[in-house]
């Protein structure tokens, strides 16, 4: 169904778990749609395996193994996890079940956008959600750093193409785009922004603080 | 066990030496499987902690990443996945929540590094695909033995020493495309890259 996929290093440094959160999450929703995606984090995940085989190995107190089960023990009615029981995505248990009824706040014409960085209240990155009414045009802007989009509903198009629903894109400098929105829907995207973009038309550009 | 489980388990079983042990703990909560997983793969733990800057705290990573297979095994699916590559993604969560404990302020956190970070088998609608998965690991330890020394330190340092390609590349002193390109021609070997976009 997607098309435009994350890159073999970006699914390396998430099967490493060394993504922020965040990044994890524009992944993570990517490849709950994306079969082809899992299977190459498949991959990776028993790369990370074999590393750890092929590494030195350091032993461990001969106590461990007595504590382990001294644990085991003292907790029997543990519950197992709950398998059975389907999981919320990630996005629902961050946003709830619409996202097209969150407070949304209308920017540049036909542009609304809402800041859910408080959600990862470890990370520095800013993590925002924008939403293009259908058909509705965003004013053309480039971008300062790395801007890692997922698109959570609907489309959009630019120079560059068709980003559909789940497709994952990066933008950085290079990448002037004037996305407009295609289809039916208004386009929902989410952003992890490690710096705010930039307008590139002639009057928006007094508008730039008001647009991230 | 079923006759018709011991055909399923027999050549896996010869591949995978692990996976047969990992269901007894999940099964029967064998002890001696449980022993023998635990001698095999504490020490791989404990260094992959240590080389994580978690050093004072490896043997408490050990002891979480093996509570955690105790209570998990019973969930464990070797057509999912092999039982090493499914103890690494535990040790890597369990890595992941002992860093974000550590940093933890009072803050709530919305979602938890499971939601993020997929242990395989735990999602029941995810499609079974067993054969590409009993083939990969040990295609990627024939293809590891081929990759020149510089291009499996790379990859080391991302898995083992939670860095990222530019920290790679800072300590390394080498530019980050050079790293880049160690990786990609890594992983082209291995067989990850199916169809990276034209970026």
């Amino acid at each position: 169904m997607t098309r435009h996929h994350p890159d073999s290093l970006s699914l390396m440094e998430y099967s490493a778990g060394n993504l922020s959160q965040p990044h994890a999450l524009c992944i993570k929703l990517h490849l709950d749609q994306c079969p082809h995606c899992r299977s190459r984090v498949d991959t990776l995940d028993s790369l990370g395996a074999v590393m750890m085989d092929q590494q030195p190995k350091v032993s461990v107190s001969d106590t461990s193994f007595e504590q382990l089960l001294a644990r085991i023990d003292s907790v029997p009615a543990e519950a197992a996890p709950a398998a059975k029981t389907p999981r919320l995505s990630p996005l629902q248990k961050l946003l709830g079940e619409d996202i097209n009824q969150l407070p949304w706040k209308r920017q540049l014409g036909d542009v609304s956008v809402l800041d859910i960085s408080d959600k990862f209240p470890e990370q520095n990155e800013r993590v925002v959600l924008q939403k293009l009414v259908a058909g509705g045009k965003a004013p053309a802007h480039t971008h300062r750093g790395n801007e890692t989009t997922i698109v959570l509903q609907g489309a959009f198009a630019d120079q560059k193409g068709v980003f559909n629903q789940w497709d994952f894109v990066v933008l950085n400098e290079q990448d002037e785009h004037k996305p407009v929105a295609v289809g039916c829907e208004d386009c929902i995207t989410l952003s992890v922004l490690s710096a705010p973009l930039k307008l590139t038309g002639t009057f928006t550009r007094m508008l730039n603080p008001f647009i991230r | 066990m079923t006759t018709l489980e011991q055909q399923k388990a027999k050549p896996e079983g010869r591949k995978d030496p692990w996976g047969p042990l990992l269901e007894k703990v999940g099964k029967t909560q064998d002890r001696a499987a449980y022993h023998a997983l635990f001698e095999h793969f504490a020490p791989q733990i404990k260094y992959y902690a240590i080389s994580n800057g978690l050093a004072s705290h490896a043997e408490e990573l050990v002891q979480e990443v093996f509570i955690s297979i105790w209570r998990r095994s019973c969930l464990y699916d070797w057509r999912k996945a092999a039982a090493s590559t499914w103890i690494f993604t535990i040790a890597r969560n369990q890595r992941i929540d002992m860093l974000r404990k550590m940093k933890r302020s009072s803050a709530e956190m919305a979602i938890e590094t499971e939601d993020l970070w997929q242990i395989p088998g735990d999602n029941e609608d995810e499609p079974v695909t067993s054969l590409h998965r009993l083939m990969s690991e040990r295609r990627i330890r024939e293809s590891l033995s081929l990759l020149p020394e510089e291009q499996i330190t790379v990859i080391a340092k991302v898995y083992m020493e939670h860095k990222s390609h530019q920290m790679v590349a800072d300590e390394l002193e080498i530019p980050l495309g050079t790293v880049k390109s160690r990786v990609r021609l890594a992983l082209n070997k291995l067989k990850v890259i199916l169809q990276d976009q034209n970026v």
